[in-house]
């Protein structure tokens, strides 16, 4: 178990939300990916990392696919890269990691839309073609997860319902 | 602009009203004594307003999921947060409010039949008040982060608008009463139907 500090504060970034920091006393929280998948990037060296908790592998052309950063794959993926980017990192050097993706309401149930696994072939798809390979996933199964990226050590971190926290 | 007028809010309400009172018999019958569900609210909501309805996003909830398949489709969800969820399963045990405290398997079941007997009732009410063929699927016993699960019906309703109807529902016997979250996620034909039937 890594040990937050006290003074970390916790942000917590909503469906189809993205945030990236360079603040040692913060901790990035996508709480409760079911089908969602969130992703996160660490710049070990610029110490700038982000967190993006996506919906939908593709965009379903809603106002709040237009409006939201991180609501299908393609946006989700473009702005974190791009957001980290404009803060320092260098997208050669990110760690990234993939958490989510699950199928919360049952197979056979999921079998039926498969966003969960969908989210998850969308998004290895396009960090492949930036030629970023994901480091470390918690993914699929039938399990919500919570991921939480701390930007003091760069960690992160995925629990479920079940099971404590552990390092991903 | 909502798809989800107050009269297609006042058709479920009847629709809901009616799925009580079948699951009512069906439970009283299970548990050899009266026990009275009530559905005294409904409202119409996001997938932050049905996490904030059960205790925040980073509660664990017990329950089940439901799909509806058939002439519309759809998802039926009953969620409990853990202490609402020992509270029924006193009263379905026939004890005293308060005395069961421990989440185990034996609870996730109990409530997943719970919430299995509500789901079908509701979705059966609403097959027969619209006139619809509509196939329940076998339910999903669920013990998870609510967030998780609200947010995996979103994503799934997304394309149609992403609105999700809550039914408060209250479970009473002699000895006491509990309530759960029974979300109601139908797809936009399912709410043209259900808007029609309301005009």
């Amino acid at each position: 178990m890594t040990t937050v500090p006290a003074t970390a504060r916790r942000i917590s970034v909503g469906i189809g939300q993205i945030a990236v920091s360079n603040n040692a006393a913060e901790v990035l929280v996508a709480y409760g990916l079911g089908s969602c998948v969130g992703v996160s990037a660490y710049d070990p060296v610029a110490h700038v990392g982000g967190l993006a908790h996506i919906l939908l592998p593709e965009s379903n052309g809603s106002a709040a696919a237009t409006r939201e950063p991180a609501w299908h794959a393609a946006a989700g993926v473009t702005n974190l890269l791009r957001d980290l980017t404009a803060l320092g990192a260098n997208p050669r050097r990110l760690v990234v990691k993939l958490a989510g993706g699950a199928a919360v309401l049952g197979e056979a149930n999921a079998a039926k839309f498969r966003i969960g696994e969908r989210n998850v072939e969308v998004i290895t798809e396009l960090l492949k073609q930036r030629n970023i390979r994901p480091c470390a996933t918690a993914l699929g199964g039938v399990k919500g997860r919570t991921i939480e990226l701390h930007l003091a050590s760069g960690k992160t971190l995925v629990r479920t319902a079940a099971s404590p926290a552990t390092e991903l | 602009m909502s798809i989800m007028t107050s009269r297609v809010a006042e058709t479920l309400g009847e629709v809901a009203t009616d799925g009580a009172l079948r699951a009512a018999r069906g439970l009283s019958g299970l548990v050899g004594e009266e026990i009275r569900i009530d559905v005294p609210q409904i409202r119409v909501g996001t997938n932050i307003d049905a996490c904030d309805a059960v205790g925040g996003p980073d509660v664990i909830v017990f329950g089940a999921y439901i799909g509806i398949t058939g002439d519309i489709t759809g998802h039926v969800m009953l969620l409990f947060p853990q202490e609402r969820a020992m509270e029924c399963i006193d009263l379905m045990c026939g004890q005293p409010v308060g005395t069961s405290t421990e989440p185990d398997d034996f609870a996730a079941s109990a409530i997943g039949e719970l919430a299995n007997i509500v789901g079908s009732a509701f979705v059966n009410a609403l097959a027969d008040r619209a006139g619809l063929i509509l196939h329940p699927s076998p339910p999903t016993v669920l013990n998870d982060m609510a967030i998780a699960l609200v947010e995996s019906v979103y994503a799934a309703i997304l394309a149609q608008g992403g609105e999700v109807v809550m039914i408060d529902t209250v479970f009473s016997d002699e000895k006491g009463t509990t309530s759960g979250l029974l979300i109601v996620a139908p797809d936009a034909e399912a709410f043209a139907r259900i808007a029609e039937l309301a005009a």
